[in-house]
């Protein structure tokens, strides 16, 4: 397993450093979608915005980012292996490609989160807007990653069956908005938690909020609900990936395009 | 000692025509150091089998044994032993260097540091490559891609081989390397088996050959005795001057059937096929000057074109 995570990091970055532009150009874009958030929120409400609720801006869209990233890379490495005529090659990795494609997403999420913060870290130092981040959010923002890549082992499945994942990529963000709007997170009635333990993300975000919006000490269904919910997703990830990994072997269809 | 051992595999797809059978019972063995060539016209089922001996389709019956481990039961240990370069894959990323792919190949399959470089630098050595090692893959002819291809498929020393058209659309001076190195191989242990339309290079490298038509293998055997059985008892002579009529009517008291194709050259079958028959001929055309006697030998176009169209079994 170590060995498949440093072919992986090397592989990131090799293929980071050889598009220098591909690269320089994807940190220009986060740089002004962050300057935007910093100035452009206090310009909106014609008012100096809070560095608390700056803090949460700023957080909760590099937190969407990066969920929208982790969902999706599996995917588009499956499509792009099957695209580029390699994807029979990684099926046969020993540990298995469940365990390649996993791992990959991992790199990618570090290869994506080390400019990102970079980024904030410049935007706080231009503005000399006072940021503070609470290293409670940090746990989660981990559950939040580890149901981003469930899902994103089942959109990879999808991947391998049907080839071509770009429209139902647009339609699971669309999902994912309306899963994380779901306004019912200052409330939490036997409903929420229906919808918690179900929904992917809605406790995960509604656990992230709380740390992030207030001090009081969180519930501890509201950590029960996001561990549950984080386990779920990741199992019915691998259990998905599996199967479809079964089917396109059993239809001979692996490597298609 | 056999290492790749294929016990009679099958497959059907579903389509929408409704479900098209694309191996029956399909079963062969290759040993240590043995070359199969695995033949048969487009759509025969070799792709599927050469699949379903690499662990990428799952037969609906049937056992692949690599080392003795069986493949769909201890996908790890079995695959670990195994090496295939894929018709109408590129097997390699295109955005990296040659070495770069060998080293990331290598460590997927558990082989790092100083160990992957070095194994990378041999083989690439050995196919003359050595000097390309940090090219991208793109930029190389499909000749230098193959090659690569076939060192990533190495990296790990594997016990089986599966080649799937590995000279398809190289030039002479690429296809003989690839033969060579293949020969190399073979040589040194590895069991190899290699799907290919040209028929010529099968013939040169294979110990062994198994023709599928259908689906269903039509025959199997050592390459010599197969060549051996396929060729037909009959001798061309070739006189260094046109036959005489006298001679010619002498001749025509030797057990067995001739005839002249041109005023050089006569077919001699011989009786009930007593190869020995060539030397009542031999007598008989002395002393006529003689720059040539041929036996016919088959060679694998033949064989295979006998095969598939008069469904002759063996």
């Amino acid at each position: 397993m170590r060995s498949i995570v440093q072919a992986e990091w090397r592989r990131s970055l090799i293929l980071a450093a050889r598009y220098p532009m591909e690269t320089l150009s994807s940190i220009l874009t986060m740089f002004l979608v962050f300057a935007g958030l910093f100035y452009g929120a206090s310009y909106i409400t014609d008012s100096p915005i809070g560095a608390g609720r700056l803090a949460t801006i700023v957080v909760g869209y590099a937190v969407w980012m990066t969920m929208m990233s982790a969902t999706g890379d599996m995917g588009w490495s499956v499509q792009n292996e099957a695209q580029n005529g390699t994807l029979e090659q990684v099926m046969m990795v020993p540990r298995g490609a469940v365990w390649v494609f996993l791992v990959r997403a991992l790199m990618a999420i570090v290869v994506f989160l080390i400019p990102l913060v970079m980024v904030v870290c410049a935007m706080i130092a231009l503005t000399g807007v006072g940021f503070v981040w609470r290293l409670e959010a940090l746990e989660p923002f981990l559950m939040t990653l580890i149901t981003a890549w469930g899902l994103g082992l089942l959109v990879a499945g999808i991947a391998l069956i049907f080839k071509r994942i770009g429209q139902v990529l647009n339609i699971v963000q669309f999902l994912l908005l309306f899963v994380i709007m779901i306004p019912l997170g200052h409330d939490p009635g036997w409903l929420w938690h229906i919808l918690a333990v179900l929904l992917p993300f809605t406790a995960q975000v509604a656990l992230l909020r709380h740390v992030l919006q207030t001090t009081a000490p969180v519930p501890p269904s509201l950590w029960l609900s996001a561990g549950f919910n984080m386990i779920i997703w990741m199992l019915t990830g691998v259990m998905g990936f599996i199967g479809a990994e079964r089917f396109v072997r059993r239809r001979g269809t692996l490597g298609h395009y | 000692m056999v290492i790749l051992d294929v016990l009679n595999l099958s497959k059907t797809f579903p389509t929408r025509m409704g479900p098209r059978r694309a191996v029956q019972d399909v079963t062969f063995s290759i040993a240590r150091g043995e070359v199969l060539a695995f033949l048969g016209p487009n759509g025969a089922g070799k792709t599927t089998t050469i699949k379903m001996s690499a662990g990428l389709i799952r037969p609906d019956a049937g056992k692949v044994r690599i080392g003795g481990i069986d493949l769909w039961q201890h996908h790890d240990p079995a695959v670990q032993q195994m090496g295939a370069v894929l018709e109408g894959s590129r097997n390699l990323y295109w955005r990296m260097t040659v070495m770069e792919n060998l080293l990331y190949w290598g460590a997927m399959r558990g082989i790092t540091g100083k160990a992957a470089k070095s194994r990378a630098e041999e083989l690439l050595d050995r196919v003359g490559l050595g000097d390309r090692a940090r090219s991208l893959v793109q930029s190389l002819s499909r000749g230098m891609q193959q090659k690569a291809a076939l060192c990533q498929a190495l990296m790990t020393s594997p016990q089986v081989l599966l080649l799937d058209e590995p000279t398809l659309g190289l030039d002479y001076e690429a296809a003989a390397s690839i033969k060579s190195l293949v020969r190399e191989l073979a040589q040194q242990g590895t069991a190899i088996l290699l799907t290919t339309h040209q028929l010529d290079i099968a013939q040169e490298l294979s110990d062994r050959i198994a023709i599928i038509r259908q689906g269903q293998l039509v025959l199997q055997g050592t390459t010599s005795e197969v060549l051996q059985q396929y060729s037909q008892p009959l001798f061309a002579i070739e006189g260094a001057e046109p036959w005489p009529l006298e001679i010619l009517e002498r001749v025509r008291g030797v057990p067995g059937s001739i005839q002249m194709i041109d005023p050089l050259t006569l077919l001699f079958v011989p009786e009930a096929a007593d190869m020995a028959g060539i030397y009542d001929l031999i007598a008989a055309l002395t002393p006529h000057p003689i720059a040539r006697i041929q036996r016919h030998q088959a060679d694998l176009s033949e064989v295979v074109q006998k095969v598939l169209t008069e469904g002759v079994t063996a």
